[in-house]
């Protein structure tokens, strides 16, 4: 895997950071009646994001891996 | 003296008025938790005690907020300082009020905050996703394959991509709810409370929040650890520990 596409990997993680803190703070939580003062379309919108990355960013934690490995054994 | 008498209350006049973006309650957390840390559009987060209940919020000069980047790592920077020290009640994202509907709402909720505060006291929420995409060729066995349904009529085609549909999905749920089992037998014992969400949908989703005592939080993550090597056809997500979004039923 090339460093480029592993860094874009890298990039996606950071996003799914990001997916997760939404899912959280979007959706629950205590609410004071007639207080929220945002709208959200789609919360469902969240967890296509989070299929769409989730494999891919365990892809790049494996390919992670398996460097560090190889660079302790010296190869 | 008369005009810095006029100014000051001009200045409390000023404070009145303006709203509030609140984060998160706890009866535990103190002024300290909160003195260095930057909250909604840079402002500084302050303690706002009624009913034996502090709310943690911060002036906001405005009655809407957008959902940004900036804006959603601020509150959650805010309420995972205070869960560093204890463990709130995190409001939800964009909680604007005034300071005197905040003083009627802890005061006419106290009780029931106060309750939650207790079902959640010591305790973290863990997230748990589970992605599981399966083989085309499962699918194909559920109802037929392509050809089957290309082979027939207009009538036969709808009949049997309907009948691949319903038994595609009626697998998916049960290969959900079989997820959901197993990792209720790989978590039990170490969890104060679960909240699972089955999403069999296209991909096998499952959400589930666990609420775990922090003295058992290590304990939690090694069978989960485990549990990971035993399914290795499942995708996990897992992230935490979280303030107890997911455990709070104190709705409007």
């Amino acid at each position: 895997m090339a460093d480029e596409e592993l860094e874009q990997l890298l990039d996606e993680e950071r996003e799914l950071s990001l997916l997760e803190t939404l899912d959280h703070v979007l959706n629950r939580g205590l609410v004071i009646a007639g207080e929220i003062t945002i709208a959200v379309a789609d919360i469902d919108l969240i967890f296509v994001g989070l299929n769409v990355l989730v494999s891919s960013v365990e892809t790049a934690h494996e390919v992670l891996k398996e460097r560090q490995q190889k660079e302790t054994s010296g190869e | 003296v008369t005009s810095k008498f006029a100014a000051g209350a001009a200045d409390l006049l000023v404070a009145a008025l303006m709203n509030l973006y609140v984060y998160c309650l706890s009866d535990e957390v103190t002024a300290g938790a909160v003195e260095n840390v930057v909250g909604m559009a840079g402002a500084r987060p302050r303690l706002v005690e009624h009913a034996g209940i502090s709310a943690v919020a911060s002036e906001y000069d405005d009655e809407k907020i957008a959902v940004t980047r900036e804006n959603v790592l601020a509150h959650e920077r805010v309420v995972r300082r205070v869960l560093t020290e204890t463990t709130p009640l995190p409001f939800r994202f964009g909680t604007i009020v005034g300071e005197a509907r905040l003083a009627s709402y802890l005061d006419s909720q106290q009780g029931r905050l106060k309750a939650q505060l207790e079902r959640v006291r010591g305790a973290v929420e863990m997230s748990v996703k589970i992605i599981w995409r399966p083989e085309a060729k499962e699918i194909e066995a559920a109802g037929g394959g392509d050809e089957a349904v290309e082979a027939g009529g207009r009538g036969t085609r709808f009949l049997l991509g309907k009948r691949r549909e319903l038994l595609g999905e009626g697998t998916m749920k049960e290969r959900a709810e079989g997820v959901s089992a197993w990792l209720g037998r790989t978590v039990e014992g170490l969890v104060r409370e679960s909240s699972v969400s089955l999403r069999p949908s296209e991909n096998l989703v499952l959400a589930a929040s666990h609420l775990v005592e922090r003295s058992r939080l290590a304990d939690y993550r090694a069978a989960l650890g485990r549990a990971k090597t035993e399914r290795p056809e499942l995708h996990f997500l897992t992230s935490g520990a979280w303030p107890p979004y997911s455990f709070i039923s104190v709705g409007p």
